[in-house]
């Protein structure tokens, strides 16, 4: 693969956004219409006791071309989940695909833990106003742990291939207190998931589909697929699992596996065609890369320096 | 809702207080959950108990069992000398406690199905149900995998407690609570639960039925716990306790027992004046009785309860007069 990269196209810092959010565009994510591309991303409230943060889904209407910002979301997209519920704390990212005449958001909610620092789960969320808004079709999610995924189910992708949904995401594997002192960190891979219906689905319970490359402790996340003549080609992000924050030598790239047949996947990094670029905003980091495509051409949408926190930008599949 | 007549249970004492038992700070107090497992010569009762809550007052559940004598089930046998199952790994669904537990047979192994408790920064807690098997005659349990059997759907969002396995007619049942919200009272986040079941032919892959199993009585955000099922007189009769959403802590709006009856384990009818059992004029389960259980042994009739503060002193017995019907 060679990817072009056209730059950083949306910095949520030359925006107001709704909730209070100022920082972060993380984890971009796709809606082609006719006369434009909607990009959802998830965006940050501060709270003001303590200091933690909540993710709010947002999006920005763009140009073809990526070029241009056409519109910015000023009100609230999906709410985030009532008291106790899955995704009280922040919704990263919603995945978005048109079914039936209506758009489904999948979502990672995310709630805070005592012992760690958060659990999360996928929701489903339906909008029929083409995108501007979506509902809930219950406060609890559509898929989260199970017996050999016992965390951290989230990060979904889904796809709808010969009438069957396929959701690629991520679960936890792994929370430990690599650092002394540090709070423990998480280990997440990639699973694989199908439904006849959207709503309930049947996973591969605890099947990771990707190899790791850097060690057993490496975390995969938030995978894309993307089908080009018969070859599925995914890409995802992955890091070194504790001091990964500010080291950038252990911090996100993207990874690279193909599969023939959706369910055997090769890992090849070495072909991803895609990589950091000194002294740019995608310096240090590569992370939560997102393909589609639109009017025939491959786009990736993807966050850089500090997991996203001052927008993300694209590439065109040359 | 018309009562045949109540059924007559006749309160034989209290069984059981785990302030008796020296020598285990794990099971300093409480003895909650009661659930029988008929053996030749004894009756063992799992539950679920607690050491001494830590520093800022949180407490972490284990689960046990006490064998009792099969002909006077006042005379205790046995009691388990360490936890039937450890707690979950970091960041787990069972991390903070396994309680409570239901335990039945398949085939030569033992199966148990328990609520796991984790922490949480909004809401004090959240509840799923695992799975684990006994290969040494049910004293001690493995989990298949260290997640949950049954998790949150998108109408059962969260607290799934109370698990309690059956067979009837070959298929598995699995009734417990699923939490509905939690109601914030008095700046504390109270939780919601109704009663629900699951069938299954396997044990760990499960169908939902979907609905609450037992409409709500005394107000819309009633909660309810401990739904007993037993099969008696070809009908099948579920034993619960439910409590007000509300200052349930003390005796006014604290648990009580009710009852429902079904022909098809489908449809419920629930008609709590035939429960038959109530708090007592003064002891151990003056405040409150919860968390019921029904057994039979050689030809009697037997229910299991928890009195004050949820088990906090144990579990006492009551015997039918007659059968049920």
């Amino acid at each position: 693969m060679k990817w072009e990269k056209i730059g950083k196209v949306f910095d949520p810092t030359d925006h107001v956004l709704a909730n209070n959010c100022t920082e972060f565009a993380q984890a971009p994510q796709a809606l082609v219409f006719d006369e434009f591309i909607r990009v959802y991303f998830s965006s940050r409230e501060r709270d003001p006791v303590g200091g933690k943060c909540r993710s709010h889904i947002a999006f920005v209407d763009l140009t073809k071309d990526l070029s241009s910002i056409l519109r910015v979301s000023d009100r609230t997209v999906i709410e985030l989940g009532k008291l106790g519920c899955f995704d009280e704390h922040g919704i990263f990212p919603m995945n978005v695909l048109r079914h039936g005449g209506r758009v489904h958001g999948y979502t990672c909610g995310w709630n805070r833990r005592v012992s760690v620092s958060v659990e999360t789960a996928i929701g489903l969320a339906i909008s029929s106003d083409d995108g501007i808004t979506f509902q809930k079709i219950g406060d609890g999610p559509v898929l989260g742990p199970s017996l050999h995924e016992p965390f951290l189910v989230g990060d979904p992708f889904v796809r709808v291939h010969d009438g069957l949904f396929h959701m690629w995401y991520i679960f936890g594997t792994l929370w430990r207190r690599f650092l002394p002192g540090q709070p423990p960190d998480r280990v997440y891979k990639i699973g694989h998931a199908v439904s006849g219906d959207g709503i309930s689905w049947e996973k591969e319970e605890g099947r990771r589909l990707v190899a790791d490359s850097l060690n057993p402790h490496e975390s995969q996340a938030l995978p894309t697929v993307v089908k080009i003549g018969a070859r599925w080609h995914m890409l995802f992000c992955f890091r070194e699992s504790s001091d990964f924050r500010e080291n950038r030598d252990r911090g996100y790239r993207i990874g690279y596996a193909w599969s023939d047949d959706a369910k055997h996947w090769t890992r090849n990094d070495a072909v991803v065609g895609i990589d950091v670029t000194p002294g740019s905003w995608d310096s240090d980091m590569l992370c939560y890369p997102h393909a589609f495509e639109c009017d025939g051409k491959v786009y990736l949408l993807y966050n850089g320096n500090e997991f996203g926190r001052y927008g993300f930008g694209a590439a065109i599949l040359l | 809702m018309t009562s045949a007549s109540g059924f007559a249970w006749r309160k034989l004492g209290r069984v059981f207080n785990p302030a008796d038992v020296p020598g285990r700070p794990w099971m300093r107090e409480f003895a909650q959950g009661p659930a029988t497992l008929l053996f030749e010569s004894f009756v063992r009762v799992y539950f679920s108990c607690r050491p001494p809550a830590d520093e800022t007052g949180q407490y972490v559940s284990y689960s046990a069992f006490v064998d009792l004598d099969r002909g006077n089930l006042f005379r205790i046998l046995r009691v388990a000398d360490r936890p039937i199952l450890g707690l979950g790994d970091l960041g787990t669904f069972d991390e903070f406690g396994t309680y409570p537990v239901s335990v039945a047979r398949d085939g030569d192994n033992f199966v148990a199905y328990y609520g796991g408790w984790t922490r949480c920064e909004s809401v004090p807690f959240n509840v799923a149900i695992g799975y684990a098997r006994s290969r040494d005659g049910g004293q001690t349990f493995q989990r298949l995998g260290p997640g949950p059997v049954l998790g949150y759907s998108p109408d059962e969002p969260f607290v799934q407690s109370g698990p309690k396995i059956r067979r009837f007619g070959g298929r598995w049942y699995l009734w417990y609570i699923a939490g509905q919200r939690w109601k914030v009272v008095d700046r504390r986040a109270e939780p919601v639960y109704k009663i629900r079941v699951a069938s299954s032919d396997d044990g760990l892959s499960w169908t939902r039925l979907g609905h609450d199993v037992v409409e709500s009585r005394i107000e819309p955000d009633e909660a309810q716990a401990s739904p007993d099922v037993f099969f008696s007189n070809g009908r099948y009769h579920m034993f619960f306790c439910y409590r007000y959403s509300a200052g349930y802590r003390g005796k006014e709006r604290g648990y009580r027992i009710g009852y429902a009856v079904s022909g098809d384990l489908v449809t419920w009818a629930r008609d709590d004046a035939r429960a038959g059992i109530d708090i007592s004029s003064e002891g151990w389960d003056s405040e409150m009785v919860s968390y019921p259980h029904v057994f039979a042994l050689d030809g009697r009739t037997y229910l299991l309860y928890l009195g004050n503060q949820v088990g906090r002193f144990g579990f006492g017995l009551a015997e039918l007069d007659g059968t049920l019907s």
